[in-house]
């Protein structure tokens, strides 16, 4: 799956991380049971602090996305909640927008503005 | 080889200053630790002396043992990485051996259809190419200054070889 963080962005790597493991979840790129790179590894490939991935592991294991097991890693657990019915909508929503001739900037300006 | 490339334009927008954008995929290799499992097994009650206890078994039981357990370790799976740091696999529950293969070493990623008669299975190496293949199919390929081939299998390879371009332009 792809990871994207920015380390001149605002927001924190910490949560960067964990938005990108929640981006692979709504997509289907991360599956139920799916095991996610060790910390040390992701770490070295986004030029982060290994604690700082461990940090955005944690937090998806707390609030109930990830689960630790040992030897294995952390994986996507079973009781993950079920996105595939956003990502449809959103399949859909981006649809509609280049029907009626929206672009990118503004489909998301348009969803900034509405949440 | 006959592999067929696949081009592909690169997806998402190309990285900034400061900007990380990389890939990861791993590939397990459960077809070949069944096979291993399937073949090994037999073979060791075929062993069993007729006249003998099963106790005369403990030895290769143990070796057995130990080398599904490094098998487990080093070959059960391959982990890639692909970004600003080059291509990075991994063996195993341990991630050993590791080999890195930097940016500046890659002279061009694509996306080929290896045929089945060029899975390794797991790790193969000749003077013109390295494979770490556990499927055919959609393959990434390296082809590495100076010639040299690297077969990696990942289950997104346009992913990694966008991942891998972005990286290249970002670099300049």
């Amino acid at each position: 799956m792809r990871w994207s963080v920015d380390h001149s962005a605002r927001e924190s790597l910490q949560h960067q991380i964990a938005g990108c493991v929640r981006h692979g979840m709504a997509s289907g790129e991360l599956p139920a049971g799916e095991q996610l790179p060790p910390a040390a590894e992701l770490a070295t490939a986004l030029s982060v602090d290994r604690n700082t991935v461990l940090a955005a592991y944690r937090q998806l294991r707390d609030e109930g996305l990830l689960e630790f097991r040992r030897g294995r890693g952390a994986r996507v657990t079973a009781s993950a909640p079920d996105l595939s019915p956003v990502t449809e909508a959103a399949q859909a929503l981006v649809t509609v927008a280049r029907t009626h001739g929206l672009g990118r900037a503004e489909l998301v300006r348009l969803i900034e503005e509405l949440t | 080889m006959s592999l067929a490339a696949t081009p592909g334009p690169p997806r998402g927008p190309a990285p900034g200053p400061g900007r990380y954008s990389i890939y990861t995929g791993r590939a397990a290799n459960w077809s070949v630790i069944l096979a291993t499992a399937a073949f090994l097994v037999p073979l060791l009650v075929l062993g069993k002396p007729s006249d003998g206890s099963w106790l005369d078994l403990a030895l290769p039981a143990l070796i057995l043992a130990v080398v599904v357990l490094l098998f487990l370790l080093t070959c059960s799976s391959i982990r890639t990485t692909a970004g600003p740091g080059g291509v990075s696999v991994y063996f195993g529950v341990l991630g050993l051996p590791r080999r890195t293969y930097p940016l500046e070493r890659i002279e061009r990623a694509e996306v080929i259809d290896l045929r089945f008669w060029y899975v390794a299975g797991g790790f193969w190496w000749t003077p013109r190419c390295t494979s770490y293949t556990l499927r055919s199919g959609a393959t990434l390929r390296l082809v590495l200054r100076g010639g040299h081939t690297v077969l990696v299998t990942v289950p997104d390879p346009r992913a990694a070889v966008d991942a891998v371009e972005e990286a290249r332009a970002a670099r300049g």
